[in-house]
């Protein structure tokens, strides 16, 4: 049995981020996690800060969190590899046009800039676009980073203040007693402290279900590629044709999109990460979208699991009871979001309530929610791209 | 029995003796070689070494193809006898349903030419990947003119496009013996012999045999670096403990330390992989029937014998699967022998090696975990990548995070020529078994493949019209 302040289960990035700002406020902090740092959805994100314009609720914090992230090499003391120039949602067909329209009346709920842009003014952003590009949705202050680089600097910002990240460690219970968390429990013994935030994506759910609470998270496989390097075509994020694609500082093209495939996730053990032939789709829409991606090379594939709210939000959630115990969550936008989503959780855990805009991201809004939804959604286990 | 549909990976004589076996108990056989390769998958050095000098003869596609068919009577029966012969193809991936993945349908592999992409159906799966060079690094080993043994043995044997006059051989294991043999046929010079160690690898018969062929041998030292401007014109060696040094005059090193199984396929198909001291390797699990941990997927060591292919061909063919008891196979430990030539490589070369080629990482920057040098910024604190665990069964380094942030692995050739290097350094470095390393994860596709010829061409209605986008379509669902 040992002692700390703080217990986080799960070292990806929001866990990490979490760990990071709860230690630097003076808190003794643990961190927890069933394998390696950074190896589930914190793996397979594209590395995006979106500004999130498609989700007017969860805008105000996606804005502070690039304020966090302008300074945050050199907050954590080491390169993130962020880029901020913009991010590029464009339409390469009528279809995907026609859908854009639609999306840009939720931006206007927000305060952050945008700007609607023709094919040929998205063309003259990134010359080796598609002539076929209809125009998009510009936002100026979204930006990039190495998703791999960025939780290991979160990781390291943490164990350089003293903090404490133990891998191949799973949490299988929460422990709470007189209506107050206690610790958790892991196959190799108990470790105590008097709050435990939960950041273990679509594990939140398993391990908040033993108190009755239903955070509805759907774990989902999603695949991932990059090409071999380069010259520079472009440094915005560029989202269209049904991929998100960067251009690392290296020179390589990552890019993600296609079928979903929903699975189940347990408790105590690393889930497998399959990559599938589908990969060939996701290159020929590259080349369609980026023609001279023809002269590229297809270098390494692999896949990650994400954790998706049904309304494909973050969630962040301090519970009354048991006291102590608290959540996050962010279906996809943890990346982007994590440097303000760790402000936020440790205020949470260490004093109770933070001034950063959550208020509409608590689980309250999933009141309403049965136990069946991944069924009426077609999103349990087993179902393809539904 | 009903016949099945085997692939077979790896046109090697083992590969070539079950392809045959196979066909002849009735199965319906594709059997996958990426040989003879394409002059630009060549360079990236990958199963063999062949470094930065390649002989303008192998731009010769035709007479290659010839002389490599020429060269392998096996294959040559069985193109003969009916079976599918898939050569210059590269198995890129293999695909069956699983768990986290079950909408693969009928199991599937890979495969791509230089006419385009299939996805071939079939019932089972038998890896017959062979072997590739080892070649640690040392000061100038990007130069033409160095190579790996089984690029040698390539270029001598298979295409007879050789253009050394002047081998230095570096190792005496079985492999170097099997190179000098070969170049000592075709009258080419051997320069020397170069041994870390005080005696020969491949034991005493092979020591007389050197010696009767009047080989210089160079004990108790290593190479320094490989001279030359533009190719390589001779090489330094020196003591191990850096105090002597001498030059050798010779216009190709071949490093002929010793050869490790291809495992990239069952690693990334996701089998059960232990570490092999002996193959100084990680290798799959596999039962006294060659089967792995994957249901209908075999893996054939490159010394399999006939009771192997016998065993494994019986299972396919519907036998009972035997009580599962790993096969074993006993060889010298070329753990030892590659950990020698690392450590007195290191030892007596220093940090400023360029260990990584692809990505221009010193054998220092990797191993202090330094960021590369194209972003320009540092660490605040230097950093080691041991775990901290409570689990006894954890692995204690994870050579993804050395691997992710040094790029060590990550570039062109996707650490076939540094990954095993990169492994046993941290082996040394931090001093742990290599048994507790997690080794870097193997991802499709096995090989580099060109956009263009991997891009799906006839692409369903259903994958093209249900495509995701994420998020707003499932949003709206």
């Amino acid at each position: 049995m040992q002692n700390y302040d703080l217990i986080v289960v799960g070292a990806g990035i929001l866990g990490l981020a979490t760990a990071y700002q709860a230690r630097k406020a003076g808190a003794k902090v643990v961190v927890l996690d069933k394998g390696a740092t950074a190896y589930e959805a914190s793996s397979r994100a594209t590395g995006y800060l979106s500004l999130r314009g498609e989700t007017p609720e969860e805008s105000p914090l996606a804005q502070m969190a690039e304020k966090l992230w302008d300074g945050l090499d050199e907050e954590l003391g080491y390169p993130t590899e962020w880029t901020q120039r913009g991010r590029i949602w464009a339409a390469v067909n009528e279809r995907e046009l026609a859908e854009l329209k639609e999306l840009y009346q939720s931006f206007e709920k927000t305060d952050i800039a945008f700007e609607f842009v023709d094919g040929q003014a998205l063309r003259k952003m990134i010359p080796s676009l598609t002539d076929s590009c209809l125009g998009g949705i510009h936002t100026p202050r979204s930006g990039h980073a190495n998703p791999q680089r960025t939780s290991q600097a979160f990781a390291w910002a943490f164990t350089d203040l003293g903090g404490e990240i133990r891998e191949y460690t799973p949490v299988l219970e929460v422990l709470a007693t007189g209506g107050r968390v206690k610790g958790v429990k892991t196959p190799y013994g108990e470790i105590h402290a008097p709050r435990v935030a939960l950041c273990a994506a679509a594990h939140n759910t398993l391990l908040l279900a033993p108190f009755g609470i239903l955070f509805p998270l759907a774990p989902v496989r999603l695949e991932a590629l990059v090409t071999t390097p380069m010259p520079p075509l472009f440094d915005q994020c560029f989202i269209g044709n049904g991929l998100s694609v960067r251009q690392t500082k290296r020179g390589n093209l990552h890019m993600n999109g296609g079928p979903y495939e929903w699975i189940d996730l347990e408790i105590d053990k690393e889930s497998p990460k399959p990559t599938t032939p589908i990969v060939r789709n996701i290159l020929r829409r590259a080349i369609e979208t980026i023609p001279l991606l023809k002269g590229a090379q297809f270098l390494r594939s692999w896949a990650g699991i994400v954790d998706m709210a049904p309304d494909q939000m973050t969630t962040i959630h301090l519970f009354d009871n048991p006291e102590g115990l608290l959540t996050v969550a962010a279906s996809g936008h943890g990346f982007g979001m994590a440097p303000a989503v760790g402000v936020a959780m440790a205020d949470l855990a260490l004093k109770g309530a933070t001034s950063l805009p959550i208020e509409h991201l608590s689980l309250n809004r999933f009141r309403h929610i049965t136990s069946d939804w991944r069924e009426k959604r077609r999103w349990h286990a087993g179902q393809y791209n539904t | 029995m009903s016949p099945r549909t085997v692939v077979v990976l790896g046109a090697s004589g083992v590969g070539c003796r079950f392809a045959l076996a196979a066909n002849a108990a009735g199965h319906r056989v594709t059997l996958v070689d990426e040989h003879p390769q394409a002059l630009k998958d060549m360079s990236i050095d990958a199963p063999y070494f062949y470094g930065a000098g390649l002989p303008a003869a192998l731009n010769n596609a035709n007479a290659i193809a010839q002389s490599f068919l020429e060269a392998n009577p096996e294959l040559m029966e069985c193109l003969e006898s009916g079976i599918d012969v898939r050569l210059s193809t590269i198995l890129w991936g293999a695909f069956r349903n699983g768990e986290n993945s079950i909408h693969i349908g009928t199991p599937k592999a890979g495969l791509v030419s230089r006419e385009g992409n299939e996805l071939l159906d079939h019932d089972v799966l038998v890896i017959a990947s062979g072997v590739r060079d080892f070649v640690p690094s040392f000061l100038g080993w990007e130069l033409p003119g160095v190579f790996g043994a089984k690029a040698g043995l390539a270029l001598l044997d298979y295409y007879g496009v050789f253009e050394g006059e002047r081998v230095l051989i570096l190792g005496t294991s079985d492999i170097a013996l099997r190179l000098m043999r070969s170049l000592r046929s075709k009258q080419i010079t051997v320069a020397g012999v170069v041994e870390p160690g005080s005696s020969i690898a491949a034991g005493p018969e092979a020591a007389a045999w050197i010696e009767g062929e009047g080989i210089p041998v160079h004990f108790g030292k290593v190479i320094a670096s490989a001279k030359g401007k533009v190719a390589v014109e001779g090489a330094r060696l020196v003591t191990l403990d850096g105090t002597g040094s001498e030059e050798i005059a010779c216009d190709s090193i071949a490093v002929a330390v010793a050869t490790l199984p291809n495992v990239e396929l069952p690693a990334a198909m996701g089998c059960g992989m232990r570490f092999s001291t002996e193959l100084a390797s990680w290798v799959p699990e596999v039962s006294i029937q060659g089967e792995t941990s994957v249901d209908d997927v075999f893996y054939l060591a490159p010394k399999a014998d006939e009771a192997m292919i016998e065993a494994m061909l019986a299972r396919i063919s519907g036998a009972a699967r035997a009580e599962w008891q790993p096969s074993s196979l006993t060889l010298a430990d070329a753990s030892s022998y590659i950990q020698q030539w690392i450590k007195s490589l290191h030892q007596t070369g220093g940090p400023d090696v360029i260990m990584c080629q692809c990505e221009s990482v010193t054998r220092g920057e990797f191993c202090h975990l330094e960021p590369p040098k194209y972003l320009g910024q540092g660490m605040r604190t230097s950093q080691t990548p041991t775990n901290q665990t409570d689990n006894p069964h954890a692995p204690r380094l994870d050579q993804d995070l050395v691997k992710r942030m040094t790029r060590v692995g990550m570039g062109h050739c996707q650490g076939k020529r540094c990954r095993d290097e990169a492994a046993f350094t941290l082996v040394q470095r931090f001093g742990i078994d290599a048994e507790d390393i997690r080794p870097g994860s193997y991802r499709f596709p096995l090989r580099p493949v060109d956009l263009s010829l991997i891009a799906d061409d006839d692409e369903t209605d259903d994958i093209r019209l249900n495509w995701q986008m994420w998020p707003y379509e499932t949003r709206n669902a």
